[in-house]
């Protein structure tokens, strides 16, 4: 699966590099960067279901 | 003869102990920003930092500094060194608090908190109804405490005809933390009797979760285990305390602001509701509640040519780097119309899209407030709702002491002590 991050949508709120350092780091930025754009493994397609739950800007998905 | 080289006032460390420093830091924070960036305080053995950057630096440095209270190869058990027992803010960096704190963090933002709107909406009029005839209110004790515990305790699924014991219990308590002596005995009496309460719930809502927040934590596993009955009344105490005190507390600065320093902005936010958002935002820049927070460095770190060893404690003053004049202009004026100056939601980050800067208030990073959002739209709303249904505000006596922390004791928590206002039905 694929996790994706729309970019309009982020406005730097952190929670998912904070919460998830697993699936995601902080850009020199302030944006997220995906550290495993493929991801199979259970307990990281859970660190992604968890992020997009409290991704504040609902601009986190995950895709097949 | 040599040069004379001006290193500033002499910054005596006794001072941060003082009734004068309780009352007005802000003097002394920018003695702090000007001449000592990293303050060694000899007498309390640490390190104080003030200037804006300097502050963020610090919060996003997670490898240098750590926010456990505990040393890692000294005597320490668990729970000992907090008023309200266990709870996750003694777990510093570890992914034993990360995990911890995604248990709930999730319920303060997003879709779960736009899904409580109608119950903040509600309690601010049950509230609101219980003064609005007598026209005149005491703001901390009527309105600003009765709201956020209110909401906490509903979300946490506790029973409402209960709800008015729980905010008895909850002012014993914090008066307790603040006051000591006699007040601290009621405080913990007043602890005592609420987890005795919560005991048989906590037990029930184990066995038989329903969707609320304490059936949350009690069902959460962190690595396969369930927390412990003594960890749970821990965590319950400190979203009280964190989620009560601190936006009661907000909530109360805002209208002090309001009414004794910019009463012209006052008017604004009477014909402009959307602009309690923007106080919201001053207040936390201007006149925070929480002003210090503390971390201890994992390593030897070098600040402003200031060595502070491994194992050093650091003090984080967010509420002199939100008065950093290298930061923002007119630092000390209150203006919930400032454009230097991030308006509108905070970010974990403390990075922002228009490029301004954000206020301290919530600290940055691995501990960032996790009841941000919430306490923003808590105080909005329930600040909107009861501007609606008055008119012709005015603060009852022409002085006030104001803003202040009443003690060492209370973790520098800043409010005012009393805050009565008139007002005319609408």
């Amino acid at each position: 699966m694929k996790v994706k991050i729309d970019l309009e949508k982020c406005y730097k709120a952190g929670e998912c590099y904070y919460n998830h350092p697993e699936l995601f780091k902080m850009g020199e930025d302030g944006f997220p960067v995906v550290l495993h754009e493929e991801i199979s493994d259970e307990s990281l397609i859970k660190h992604a279901n968890e992020a997009i739950e409290v991704c504040p800007a609902v601009a986190i998905s995950l895709e097949d | 003869m040599s040069e004379a080289v001006d290193i500033g006032p002499n910054i005596d460390p006794r001072i941060f102990d003082s009734e004068e420093f309780q009352r007005d830091p802000f003097p002394i924070y920018k003695a702090l920003r000007d001449y000592h960036p990293c303050f060694h305080d000899r007498f309390h053995n640490r390190w104080v930092i003030s200037r804006y950057w300097d502050v963020d630096g610090v919060f996003q440095d997670n490898e240098s500094f750590d926010r456990g209270v505990y040393e890692p190869d000294g005597p320490y058990e668990f729970g000992t060194n907090h008023v309200f027992g266990p709870n996750i803010l003694e777990y510093g960096n570890s992914n034993e608090h990360r995990r911890l704190r995604n248990i709930v963090a999730g319920q303060f933002v997003g879709q779960k908190l736009n899904d409580f709107m109608p119950m903040i909406d509600q309690i601010s009029a049950e509230v609101i109804d219980r003064f609005i005839d007598q026209g005149e209110v005491e703001m901390t004790t009527q309105f600003s405490s009765q709201v956020p515990i209110r909401v906490i305790s509903n979300m946490l699924g506790l029973p409402r005809e209960d709800e008015d014991t729980f905010v008895e219990w909850y002012q014993l308590l914090i008066a307790g933390l603040g006051f000591g002596g006699e007040h601290m005995a009621r405080g913990i009496q007043a602890r005592n009797d609420m987890w005795d309460y919560i005991d048989p719930m906590i037990r029930e809502r184990s066995k038989n979760p329903g969707e609320d927040l304490l059936s949350r934590i009690c069902v959460a596993e962190i690595d396969g285990n369930r927390m412990s009955v003594e960890e749970v009344k821990g965590f319950v105490a400190l979203l009280l305390a964190a989620g009560g005190d601190t936006t009661d507390k907000a909530i109360a600065n805002m209208w002090y602001h309001l009414l004794y320093t910019r009463p012209d902005q006052l008017q604004d936010v009477i014909e402009t509701p959307e602009l309690w958002d923007d106080c919201f935002t001053e207040m936390m820049r201007f006149d925070p509640v929480v002003h210090a927070q503390f971390r201890r460095t994992t390593r030897e770190v070098v600040i402003h040519d200031e060595v502070i060893p491994a194992r050093g404690g650091v003090v984080l003053y967010l509420g002199a780097g939100n008065r950093d004049e290298r930061v923002f202009k007119d630092p000390d004026t209150f203006d919930i119309r400032r454009e230097d100056l991030h308006m509108g939601r905070e970010n974990r980050s403390g990075r922002y899209k228009d490029g301004k800067p954000g206020h301290l208030g919530f600290g940055i990073g691995q501990h960032f407030c996790m009841g941000y959002a919430m306490a923003r739209q808590e105080s909005a709303i329930s600040c909107a709702r009861l501007m609606e249904r008055i008119k012709n505000v005015r603060p009852k006596f022409a002085d006030h002491p104001g803003i202040s922390s009443p003690s060492i004791d209370s973790g520098g928590f800043r409010s005012p002590q009393e805050l009565w206002m008139e007002f005319d039905p609408a």
